[in-house]
C-alpha cells in the first residue's frame, strides 16, 4: 500500500537518509527501530512532507509522487491518506480535547459539523478519554494528551498512521497508557508505521521491524527473526545495549 | 499666578478638549487598521526569511524607531503637498494641495509608524508559537492559511495583546503631536481655547485628565478582550 523507494535527506552537510527503501502493506504494523540520529524521525517527517526529502518516490495505492518535487496537491492527497502522532502530542493549545479532534475533520476534510463531533466523540472514548471532551491541553497530562493526539489520528481514519516517539516525552508510569491505546488500535487492523524506543510494543505488536542505523535500513524482519536471531553485527550491538538479559538488573 | 486657576475655564475647556477625541479616536482606529495587517504580513516576511522583504522590514523597523515621530510627522506634513503640488502642475491638475485636510497626513504618519512596532510585536508573539503548532496543523490537512487563522494566530495573538495594546494607547497619545499640522484633536482644540486669555495650565490640566480617561478606557477594553481570548490557558484542571 505504502512504497518508498529510494529516499535521500541531508541537512547541510549532514547526510541523514542515505537511501532508504520502505514497504508496508495494508493492515502491517512496522516498527522502526535504530540508535538516535539514525534518521528514523526523519525518514517519518520525510513521507508525511514536514521534512522536503532530497529525492525519493513514494507510492500510495495509485497515487505516485516525487517527494522531493510534490506539487501542492499531491502532499494535500498524502495528508489526507495519512495522520501523524507528535512525539511531544503538539495538541492545538487553544482548542479542547474534542475541537482537537474534529478540527482536521471538519476545516481539512469539510465533513458536517455534526458528523465531525459523532466521529470524535467516538475516538475519545477509544482512548478513554470520554470524560475529557472540554479539557484544553493545558490541563492534561501528558499521557491523556498523547492519547488525544492519538484519538486525533485516528479519527481521521488515515491509511496509515506515522508515530514519531510517542512515548519518549512522558514519565515512565505513563507509558503504559498509551502502548495500551496503540494495541489496540493495532489490533483493529490500523495500517500503522511507529518509531519507538519501547522493545515490549515492537515484540508484541509488530508484524515486521526495520532496524535502521546512519541512514540505511540495515536489518528487517519479523520481531523474531531481529530480536533472537539478529543477522548484521550493529543490530546485535544496538540490542545488546537496549535490551537487558534476563536475570540481569542495571541500576 | 495670583490669581489661582480660572475654574470657570478649566471646566468650559474640559468639554472642548473633550470634543477632539472623537478625531483623535478616528485617527487612531485608521492607523491601526492599516497598521495591524501590514504588520502581521511584514512579520510574516522577517519570520519566514522572505529575501528582499525581509530585508525591507528590517530597516523599515529601525528607520522608524531611530526617529521621532514629530520629525516623521514634519517631513509627511513639509514633503507631501510639495511633491503633490509639482505632480499636479505637470498634469495640469488644478487642485491645491494646501486644502487638502490634514487627517490625510495624520493617517500617513501614524500608519506608518504604528506599522513598524506592530511588525516587531507580532514577530515575538509569532515565535512563541511552538513550530509543532503548524506542523500539526498540517499532517491533519489543513492548508498554511488555514492552519495560521485557526491554530497559530488565536494564539500569538493572546502573546500579542499586550503590547497591541500599549501600541494603541501610545498612538491615541502620539495623535497630540497632530497639533503640529493643525489636525483639530484633543491638544490643538484646547491650546486654541487657551491662547484667547492665556489660561495655559488649565488647558493642559484637560488635556491631561481627557488623555489619561480615554487611555485608561482603552486599556481597560484591552484586558476584557484579553481575558476572553485567553481562557484556553489558565483553567484549573
Amino acid at each position: 500500500m505504502l512504497k518508498i523507494k529510494n529516499i535521500h535527506k541531508s541537512f547541510g552537510k549532514n547526510e541523514i537518509l542515505k537511501g532508504v527503501d520502505l514497504t508496508i502493506d495494508k493492515g502491517d504494523v512496522v516498527v522502526i527501530l535504530g540508535p538516535s540520529g539514525s534518521g528514523k524521525t526523519t525518514l517519518l517527517r520525510c513521507i508525511n512532507f514536514l521534512e522536503k526529502a532530497d529525492s525519493g518516490n513514494a507510492s500510495f495505492g495509485d497515487l505516485h509522487v516525487d517527494l522531493h518535487a510534490a506539487s501542492k496537491k499531491d502532499i494535500h492527497s498524502i495528508r489526507q491518506k495519512t495522520a501523524f502522532v507528535f512525539q511531544n502530542y503538539n495538541l492545538f493549545n487553544n482548542k479542547t480535547a474534542l475541537e482537537n479532534v474534529i478540527e482536521g475533520l471538519i476545516v481539512g476534510r469539510k465533513i458536517p459539523k455534526a458528523e465531525a463531533i459523532e466521529i470524535g466523540k467516538k475516538a475519545l472514548e477509544k482512548v478513554g478519554l470520554s470524560d475529557k471532551y472540554d479539557s484544553y491541553p493545558s490541563q492534561l497530562s501528558g499521557g491523556q494528551q498523547q492519547r488525544v493526539g492519538i484519538a486525533r489520528a485516528v479519527a481521521l481514519n488515515p491509511d496509515i498512521i506515522l508515530f514519531d516517539e510517542p512515548t519518549s516525552a512522558l514519565d515512565p508510569e505513563l507509558v503504559g497508557e498509551v502502548l495500551e491505546v496503540m494495541k489496540n488500535i493495532a489490533n483493529e487492523g490500523t495500517t500503522m508505521l511507529v518509531v519507538t524506543h519501547e522493545m515490549s510494543f515492537a515484540k508484541d505488536v509488530a508484524k515486521r521491524v526495520i532496524f535502521m542505523d546512519g541512514g540505511v535500513v540495515v536489518e528487517e524482519g519479523t520481531p523474531h527473526e531481529i530480536f533472537v536471531r539478529p543477522k548484521e553485527e550493529r543490530t546485535k550491538k544496538f540490542l545488546k545495549r537496549v535490551l537487558p538479559e534476563d536475570y540481569t538488573f542495571y541500576i | 499666578m495670583a490669581e489661582g486657576l480660572n475654574y470657570t475655564f478649566l471646566f468650559d475647556t474640559f468639554f472642548i478638549a473633550l470634543s477632539g477625541v472623537p478625531i483623535a479616536l478616528f485617527v487612531t482606529i485608521v492607523s491601526m487598521l492599516i497598521a495591524l495587517p501590514l504588520g502581521f504580513l511584514l512579520a510574516l516576511t522577517r519570520i519566514n526569511q522572505v529575501p528582499v522583504l525581509n530585508r525591507f522590514s528590517q530597516v523599515y523597523v529601525s528607520f522608524v524607531r531611530g526617529t521621532p515621530i514629530i520629525i516623521q510627522i514634519f517631513i509627511v506634513y513639509a514633503s507631501i503637498p510639495l511633491i503633490l503640488s509639482s505632480l499636479f502642475e505637470k498634469y495640469n491638475m488644478n487642485i491645491n494641495v494646501y486644502d487638502v485636510n490634514p487627517i490625510w497626513y495624520a493617517f500617513i504618519v501614524f500608519s506608518f509608524s504604528t506599522t513598524a512596532i506592530l511588525i516587531e510585536v507580532f514577530r515575538s508573539a509569532l515565535n512563541t508559537v511552538n513550530k509543532g503548532q503548524l506542523e500539526a496543523a498540517q499532517s491533519i490537512g489543513l492548508s498554511n492559511f488555514q492552519a495560521y487563522r485557526r491554530i497559530v494566530i488565536p494564539q500569538a495573538l493572546v502573546v500579542a495583546l499586550p503590547n497591541i495594546c500599549t501600541a494603541t494607547v501610545n498612538l491615541i497619545k502620539a495623535t497630540s503631536l497632530g497639533y503640529a499640522m493643525s489636525l483639530p484633536e484633543i491638544t490643538l482644540k484646547a491650546k486654541v481655547a487657551a491662547n484667547v486669555g492665556y489660561n495655559y495650565v488649565e488647558a493642559y490640566i484637560d488635556i491631561f485628565l481627557v488623555y489619561i480617561i480615554l487611555c485608561s478606557v482603552v486599556e481597560y477594553g484591552f484586558k476584557l478582550y484579553e481575558k476572553r481570548l485567553r481562557k484556553y490557558k489558565y483553567i484549573a484542571a
